[in-house]
């Protein structure tokens, strides 16, 4: 069905004008001059011609069948014409008309009225407010841009307007091909998943690119991603990540922003390959589109100065891929062209005298080394450097080898025929050593991606029905959080260690309790008003004897009384204390898009400050917990640092599948936090020393 | 020896300074005197002995050498407070005589200070009015004034102490209360009979709290200026308005805490530029490098909060009224408040005494 937006073989103008510089007329102009080779119908009840075409003075007089009606009418008209379209047995339109959701209010309204009328008309929609689209394949221009691209293999989709005007201009005149270009405006029909899923299917798209400001379904998305990204590469570029960024965009298109660590999330867990700026998307979009992708990290890099050959070697390094050292024949063979005090040692520096047969010798011969996976190569433009040749070397080589080669050709004037040649021949080229390097990373990185297993999961059976009577409790009571006893009970249904703990009233059942235990122990005030016990003083530990516990009872009780007046004040917990563990934090979220997701971070008071977390979005597999847990900075600690033994990483795995698993048992859970867990040494486990609950919002 | 009791008929009317002033008075006017409080509600342990906090500092203050461990008689610690739950604890009003016996030899005037109110105290069997009878003591009532409501308490109060009622302070009376209090309350309580001891205006720095009493009682982390949260907090202000009018409004009262949300860098900036001296930052939200290191240049301390600033005003609103007399500058200014509202010669021939004799 989708098929009609991009290969109609009939489209109609609702709101065709005669005026140039109306929308009306520019979309049908677009139509006419870029050659469309369907049959094209004006609609415009005031007018017999328009651009040479017969018009209709409305879309039900049209005789002919139509596949694709493009609607340019007023907003209040809007509605009206879709209920036309639905009785002409038009399956799909584009409503490029503005004043809708992202207008205001009056705008919201009327946008929901036109979901509903289009659903009873049976027509499906994309925008409103949007440019159009454009199939260079099918030569469909079906937008009010200035302008076609070239035919190519970038199937691009926009929730900006403005973003595409932007990206068609510069590809224009840089040649730059796409094969579909999708304005996809409000969106308040056709989704962003949608539109992914067909240019999956086409055949002319080879990478998809996308920008967009938020998305409706997040679960959705990360499904239609995932199956997507292991076809072909899915770059995206989100904004609104940041709170001002997302203030403009809630008053933008009227989306609703979802929060960083969720779309990060989402797009590590997806395999999309994520832009954050539109010249990354570029850069990326070129690479992917033009060159195989790098089969491993390691990179040779050629060039005729030190100083870009050293920045494109910092941003390897600094990127994780590898420079590594040629074949001792291959630097042999190096050395019978190259002066002496050229370097022979990656990055290769061929010398500022070079010319371009010297670069088309040296990138022969180290391609010779097959560890090598890909070829950077580095231009200054210097006397005696015949650009426009040594680009054509470059696409030669490029030509015959399955490894990707980029480009840059440094400066603007001397170099700018030379680049003209390397794009039209497919070989990407890049302003700058390090953007280079940015694009290789990202195709590595899509390599290992698609290259990963398919994902695992752990199979828990069981664990809910016994935690499933605590929390109908807590939704009987209408309560939104979970005491102390009944948090103990789900973590021990789950199967977490908790420290052995007793009760106490008084200060003699403490020092009995204590006894049970064993010392040392720990002391915290048992309240209902009291959450963060640690924050007001109310946990001691390391207590070692009677007389500790005695001092302690004194101490937690009187000062909870003296600043916290209003605190009924039970008695105290008096628990095992766990010596020897590292502290980490783990805990569940729920973020409005994506619904659950894990965190992960080293714990300890500083969390809050350090902000070492990572997330994913639930449920997660066992490959994403593996991953989660070595993307914090923190993760060496856990190795164990300066001889220290290393720390159950298997069981801080293990612990957040449990916690994936615990909240896709219990969707109404809004947050837990198990803070801290003790993880002990490799092989002992882990404790859950305190955790919290908080339920509501189903 | 007289005994005389500072009772009130609500808690945190200001009964602590009251007896401090008094005290104090009494001796520089060459009285032997002791103090003691029957029921202390602020456990503390000096050198191992369980006594209550204010009544420690009044006993320091007031330079006493009685035997530490009799000044406070029974402490409601947690234990106790359990234990009369779950049974009468008897002998406690014994208890107390003993104590009132011993400190009370050879001595001109006892001072007894009371907890709550009169009407407090039957949970351990020490209302406040008992022990007044019991330890036939002459009461003067301290109240925070603030309209009728308070004149009904005080003509109950002599209704339920008869002829151990003496009188009445009329203590921490505000700006917008003074005149009232001097052309109704006064005038009418003399016509009913009530002697007026004293009418003592309320004093900001002496109604002050240390930035480091605030950040205990919050629960916080002080993020930077360690060495001044000894500021005397006066004032709480809420930064929630547009960033423009922010700065006019903190301009506007004297000693002012901020309390803003952890995010709001703007108003953050606006309040360490128009002088407030400390910050109290809501939802956890740490600042910036700049708020920190402005700060630290204006010496003015950051506090952290997990609550957010709806929870932390309400709380710094009950607090307000329970301040603790901790601060030196704080206490000497409230003494002096005393030394020059109370009606010294109406009180002592109230308890008949005269200087000298």
């Amino acid at each position: 069905m989708l098929d009609n937006f991009f290969n109609p073989k009939s489209v109609a103008v609702i709101g065709a004008s005669r005026k140039p510089g109306k929308v009306g007329y520019d979309i049908l102009k677009n139509i006419i001059q870029y050659d469309y080779q369907g049959a094209i119908y004006p609609v415009n009840p005031s007018a017999s011609e328009i651009l040479g075409l017969k018009a209709y003075p409305s879309i039900l007089d049209v005789p002919d069948k139509i596949d694709l009606a493009l609607i340019v009418v007023p907003p209040k008209s809007v509605l009206e014409t879709i209920e036309q379209c639905g009785k002409k047995g038009i399956d799909v339109s584009i409503i490029i008309t503005a004043g809708f959701r992202e207008s205001g209010l009056e705008g919201a309204k009327l946008e929901n009225n036109l979901m509903k009328k289009a659903k009873e008309s049976g027509v499906r929609f994309i925008g409103p407010n949007c440019l159009g689209l454009i199939d260079t394949h099918s030569r469909l221009n079906a937008s009010f841009a200035a302008g076609m691209p070239a035919k190519g293999s970038i199937g691009f989709f926009s929730q900006s307007g403005a973003i595409c005007l932007a990206v068609l201009d510069r590809a224009l005149p840089e040649g730059i091909g796409f094969s579909k270009f999708i304005s996809m405006g409000n969106k308040a029909d056709i989704s962003d998943t949608e539109i992914m899923l067909a240019l999956a299917e086409d055949d002319n798209t080879k990478v998809i690119l996308g920008y967009i400001e938020g998305i409706s379904d997040g679960r959705k998305f990360l499904e239609v991603a995932s199956q997507i990204s292991k076809k072909k590469p899915l770059i995206i570029l989100k904004a609104g990540i940041t709170s001002s960024g997302a203030k403009a965009a809630s008053s933008h298109t009227g989306a609703l922003a979802g929060r960083e660590a969720a779309f990060d999330a989402a797009f590590k867990q997806s395999g999309v390959i994520r832009a954050h700026t539109l010249n990354e998307l570029f850069n990326y979009a070129l690479a992917f589109a033009n060159q195989p992708l790098p089969l491993g990290p390691n990179v040779v890099i050629v060039t005729n100065s030190g100083g870009p050959g050293i920045l494109a070697a910092d941003a390897c390094d600094k990127a994780g891929l590898q420079l590594i050292p040629l074949h001792k024949e291959i630097v042999d063979e190096l050395r019978t062209f190259l002066s002496p005090v050229a370097s022979f040692y990656n990055p290769i520096d061929i010398l500022g005298d070079s010319g371009s047969d010297r670069y088309e010798k040296a990138l022969k011969a180290v391609l010779k080394d097959e560890r090598i996976n890909a070829l950077i190569v580095l231009l200054t433009p210097t006397a005696v450097v015949d650009v426009d040749v040594t680009a054509m070397a470059i696409v030669n080589i490029s030509n015959i080898i399955d490894r990707p080669v980029l480009t840059s050709f440094m400066g603007k004037k001397t170099v700018e025929s030379g680049i003209k040649k390397l794009m039209q021949y497919n070989v990407p080229n890049y302003s700058y050593p390090e953007e280079a390097v940015s694009a290789l990373y990202a195709m590595y990185l899509y390599n290992v991606w698609i290259k990963r297993q398919e994902k695992t999961y752990l199979e828990l059976e069981g664990l809910k029905e016994k935690a499933e009577e605590i929390f109908s409790k807590v939704k009987e009571e209408r309560r939104e959080r979970l005491t102390e006893t009944e948090v103990h009970e789900v973590l021990h249904a789950y199967g977490f260690s908790l420290p052995k703990s007793l009760f106490a009233r008084t200060s003699e059942e403490a020092v009995t309790a204590a006894k049970k235990i064993g010392y040392p122990v720990v002391m915290k005030i048992f309240s209902p008003q009291i959450i963060h016990k640690s924050d007001i003083g109310g946990v001691r530990i390391n207590l070692n004897n009677k007389k500790d516990v005695e001092n302690a009872f004194f101490d937690i009780t009187t000062h909870i009384r003296n600043i916290m007046p209003a605190a009924h004040i039970y008695g105290v917990m008096i628990q095992e204390m766990i010596r020897d563990g590292k502290e980490i934090i783990m805990g569940i979220t729920r973020d409005t898009q994506f619904g659950h997701m894990i965190m992960f971070g080293l714990g300890g008071i500083y969390v809050e400050v350090m902000k070492d977390i990572s997330f994913r979005i639930v449920p997660l597999s066992r490959e994403d917990v593996h991953e989660m847990i070595r993307e914090t900075k923190t993760f060496p600690l856990l190795r164990g640092v300066r001889g220290e033994a290393e720390a159950d990483i298997e069981a801080i795995e293990e612990s957040l599948l449990i916690l994936s698993q615990m909240a896709e048992d219990f969707p109404q859970i809004l947050e837990a936090d198990i803070n801290p867990l003790l993880v002990k040494k490799r092989g002992e486990g882990v404790v859950a020393i305190d955790a919290r609950f908080t339920v509501g919002g189903e | 020896m007289v005994p005389l009791y500072i009772g009130s008929t609500g808690g945190y009317t200001g009964k602590s300074l009251v007896s401090m002033g008094i005290g104090y008075k009494l001796k520089k006017d060459g009285f032997i005197i002791s103090y003691m409080k029957p029921v202390g509600i602020l456990p503390i342990k000096v050198n191992n002995i369980l006594t209550d906090n204010d009544a420690w500092r009044i006993y320091r203050s007031l330079e006493l050498n009685d035997p530490l461990s009799e000044i406070c008689p029974v402490v409601l610690t947690q234990e106790l407070a359990l234990k009369s739950y779950l049974k009468d604890v008897k002998g406690l009003l014994t208890k107390v005589v003993k104590s009132f016996n011993l400190l009370s030899k050879d001595k001109d005037i006892m001072l007894i200070g009371g907890y709550g109110s009169i009407y407090t105290g039957s949970f351990l069997g020490l209302q406040g009015i008992r022990v007044i009878k019991r330890l036939q003591a002459k009461a003067v009532i301290v109240v925070k004034y603030e309209g009728e409501y308070i004149i009904d308490y005080i003509l109950q109060a002599r209704k339920d102490l008869g002829d151990r009622f003496i009188g009445v302070i009329l203590n921490r009376v505000t700006e917008e209360y003074k005149q009232s209090a001097e052309e109704y309350a006064v005038p009418f309580l003399k016509r009913k009979g009530v002697a007026v001891i004293g009418v003592v205006p309320h004093d900001s720095i002496v109604g002050s709290i240390t930035v480091e009493e605030l950040n205990e009682m919050l629960g916080g982390k002080v993020l930077c200026c360690h060495h001044r949260l000894g500021n005397l907090v006066e004032h709480f202000l809420i930064g929630a308005m547009q960033v423009d009018k922010a700065t006019e409004y903190f301009k506007r009262t004297r000693n002012n805490a901020v309390i803003v949300g952890g995010d709001r860098s703007d108003i953050q900036l606006s309040a360490i530029e128009s002088g407030s001296i400390c910050l109290i930052l809501t939802g956890e939200l740490y600042p910036g490098e700049i708020i920190i290191s402005r700060s630290e240049q204006k010496d003015i301390p950051i506090i952290v909060v997990r609550e957010d600033t709806y929870t932390i005003a309400k709380k710094l609103e009950k607090l307000s009224i329970r301040l603790r007399l901790r601060d030196k500058a704080k206490v000497a200014r409230g003494m002096d408040l005393v030394m020059q509202n109370v009606d010294f010669r109406l009180l002592y021939e109230k308890l008949g005494i005269k200087i000298g004799q």
